[in-house]
Order: structure tokens, then C-alpha cells, then sequence
């Protein structure tokens, strides 16, 4: 419940006090919010395994989001930013994917 | 081709393929409940809670202010853009307007004129004489049969991928200014008497033109598909026309890159007059008969 009620805080503050965004981040909020998903479907899907550990979930959190930017800005530094973008979308796509799908299992037990 | 072995070493894309598909979840997790279970200290409860709900506050932030992003954006896009179309819409219609009051103006003076000068036998004849340069200059409303030949950019691939970003428009699928001249020359060669391209009449001095993406006729936009009309004898026109290496080309050209080039015979076109040209040479009356100067050009 704590967790859903932080997502809902989250959402409500930034949409209450639309903070702006320093230019050169923006590129990299898109990729860090795919991020952020996986971290956050790992973590429930962790939950319904009941393997979920408050520590884990954060620091996966966290680093996912700064790795994905950070590829995303070597990429761009290298002159390969779309296709690195790409890259780290397909995987974390695939990854959100797979732990929609235990989700699901777990919940509809099909 | 055989099925690589089950056993043995795989290839490294087929192992990372693995990985990626099979450890959807972070492998921490087992771990640290392994860790657990073997005894190590656990922290309170009310720690664990308490980051997991700030994380999930900065996720919500995250996704929040990106949407934010994305849709101003997206709308911040949209209101320049519309305000520059209506920007050009407006210009567009005031420049319409002064040139409808134009024309409206140089009827005045040349119906005036016409009066004037028919009253007298020198009159009668400059005023023949200015009806024949008018019609050389394309400054008179023409109407008669004709060919009309309709040029058009390729339609966008089937196969272009609609999903994600703009599709990407083959520069060669373009009608270029070069083709525009090449059927213009072909049907003056073919002996048109008036050509116009989508309304805009050519007068002797019209340019055609491109800047950047669009092609300029008489420095004014013309847009695809580009329909040039020829008024004379249908029949001589259309194999004439056919007839010139020029538009064979141009014909093996279209096909290539899959430009529409199409044509057909009109029974009635009516082209309306090239813009007015300017007046660059007057004599005032009783004055020397000979300008000064260059020669004056008809149509200038």
C-alpha cells in the first residue's frame, strides 16, 4: 500500500508543481522513466515472489536510472545516441515484459 | 543449416539473448533472500518502508514531470506552428487583396486608354500594336483548347515504417524545378501559345525556380501536383509534345522513381494574365520619339 500511495504523492507533486527540468536532462528523462518501470515492475513482481528486499529495490532503482542516462549520454557523445537508446530500450522493454508476465501469473494465477 | 547443440558453448548473442529473456528479474533479489534465510540482519520494518516510499515518490516525479515534458512540448510545437499557418494565411490574403485591386486598377487604365485611343486612326493602330505586344507578354485572360500535364511527387513507400518518427520522403521522388522547365520548354517547342503552371500564367521573363523544398513560379509558390496548361491545337501539341526526347526522358525518369506524369487534352482551358509586368520605359507626350536608354522589352 505505502508503495502505491508514494507513486500517487509522486505523480500529484509533479503534476501540482511542474518543476522545471535543467535543458541538458531532458534528453534523458524518457530513457530513465523506462528505467524506472523496470525497476518498479522488479520490485512488485519481487513482492509477489515474496522475495522483495527494500534495499535491492532501491539501489536497482536508482542505479538503472542513472546507468540508462548515462548510456544514453555516452551514446550521444559518441555520435551513436539513437541506436544506444534503442538498445536500452529493447532490453529493458523485454525485461518489463517478462516481469509483467510473472505478475500476471501471480495475480490471475494463469 | 542443422540446429546449433543444446550442450557445449553457445555463441555469445545466443547466451546474452538468454539472459536477457530468462533473468527478467534482478538476480539481487534471490540473493539477498538467500541472505536472509541464512540469517543475516534484516532492517526494521519501518526503514524498508520508509525508502521504499520515497523511491516510489521520486519514480512518480519522474514519470510525471516527463510526461509534463513530452506533452508541453508536443503543444508548444503545435501553437507555433499554427500561428505561423495563420501568420502566412493572413499575409497570403492581403496580398491577394492587393493584387485583386490591382488588377482592378490596371483594367481602369487600360479601358480608359482604350477609350482615348480609339478616337483617333494613330490611336486605333498603337492600340493594335498594344494588343499584339500584350498578348506576346501574357498580359491578357486566354481561352481555348490545350493540353494539360499534370506532374505529382511519388507517393511515400508502402513499406516506409509509420510507427515511431516521420516517414522519410526519397528526394528523388520530388518534381524538381528542372522537370517543371523541361515540360515548360518541351510545349513551348511544341507550340504552345500560353502555358500556366497551377493558375500562374508564364509571361517572357516568368522564372521557375526552387527554394528549398517548394517551387516558385513568378517567385510564387506553386505546390504538387503541379499542373502545367498549354493552350493550342490539342492534336499538334500532344505529339509534339510526346514527340521530343526531353519528355521521353523525363517520361523513363517518372517511371524510375515513380513521379506521376500524366496528361490529357482539354477542349477548354482559360489561363488567367501573367502578373502586370512593370513599366520601365515612358515618354512624356510631344517628347522625342525615341526613348532613352536600352530598348524597351514587351512584358518587361
Amino acid at each position: 500500500m505505502i508503495p502505491i500511495l508514494g507513486l500517487a504523492a509522486g505523480v500529484l507533486l509533479g503534476l501540482l508543481f511542474d518543476p522545471t527540468v535543467p535543458l541538458w536532462l531532458q534528453p534523458y528523462l524518457p530513457i530513465a522513466v523506462v528505467a524506472a518501470l523496470d525497476a518498479v515492475f522488479g520490485g512488485f513482481r519481487a513482492r509477489l515472489d515474496g522475495i522483495f528486499d527494500a534495499k535491492v529495490f532501491v539501489i536497482s532503482f536508482v542505479s538503472n536510472v542513472v546507468v540508462a542516462a548515462l548510456i544514453v549520454f555516452l551514446g550521444d557523445q559518441l555520435g551513436v545516441g539513437a541506436q544506444l537508446s534503442t538498445a536500452v530500450v529493447v532490453v529493458l522493454g523485454i525485461r518489463i515484459f517478462g516481469n509483467a508476465a510473472a505478475i500476471r501469473r501471480h495475480v490471475f494465477r494463469a | 543449416m542443422t540446429a546449433p547443440p543444446r550442450t557445449g558453448a553457445r555463441s555469445l548473442g545466443a547466451s546474452l539473448l538468454d539472459a536477457v529473456l530468462a533473468e527478467t528479474l534482478d538476480p539481487a533479489y534471490a540473493q539477498a533472500a538467500a541472505a536472509r534465510a541464512a540469517g543475516s540482519p534484516r532492517p526494521s520494518r519501518w526503514r524498508a518502508g520508509l525508502l521504499v516510499a520515497v523511491t516510489m515518490v521520486a519514480a512518480g516525479l519522474l514519470f510525471s514531470v516527463t510526461y509534463d515534458q513530452a506533452a508541453a512540448g508536443a503543444q508548444g510545437r503545435e501553437e507555433v506552428r499554427e500561428a505561423l499557418i495563420s501568420d502566412i494565411e493572413r499575409e497570403s490574403a492581403a496580398s491577394d487583396d492587393l493584387a485583386a485591386e490591382l488588377e482592378d486598377l490596371t483594367q481602369e487604365v487600360s479601358s480608359t486608354r482604350d477609350e482615348l485611343l480609339t478616337a483617333t486612326t494613330v490611336g486605333q493602330r498603337a492600340l493594335d500594336e498594344l494588343a499584339r505586344a500584350e498578348r506576346g507578354a501574357g498580359a491578357v485572360r486566354v481561352t481555348g483548347p490545350g493540353l494539360l500535364v499534370t506532374l505529382a511527387n511519388a507517393d511515400p513507400d508502402a513499406d516506409d515504417d509509420p510507427v515511431g518518427g516521420t516517414t522519410t520522403e526519397d528526394p528523388r521522388g520530388r518534381v524538381r524545378d528542372g522537370d517543371l522547365q523541361l515540360v515548360v520548354n518541351a510545349l513551348w517547342a511544341a507550340g504552345a501559345e500560353a502555358v500556366s503552371i497551377n493558375g500562374q500564367r508564364l509571361g517572357p521573363t516568368t522564372a521557375i525556380r526552387f527554394a528549398g523544398e517548394a517551387v516558385l513560379v513568378d517567385f510564387k509558390p506553386v505546390t504538387n501536383p503541379y499542373e502545367v496548361s498549354a493552350i493550342g491545337d490539342p492534336q499538334t501539341l500532344t505529339s509534339e509534345f510526346l514527340g521530343s526526347p526531353e519528355v521521353s526522358a523525363l517520361a523513363v525518369i517518372s517511371e524510375t522513381y515513380g513521379l506521376r506524369f500524366d496528361f490529357a487534352q482539354e477542349d477548354e482551358l482559360t489561363l488567367p494574365p501573367a502578373s502586370t509586368p512593370e513599366l520601365r520605359v515612358a515618354v512624356p507626350e510631344g517628347a522625342d520619339e525615341t526613348p532613352p536608354g536600352p530598348d524597351p522589352t514587351p512584358g518587361g
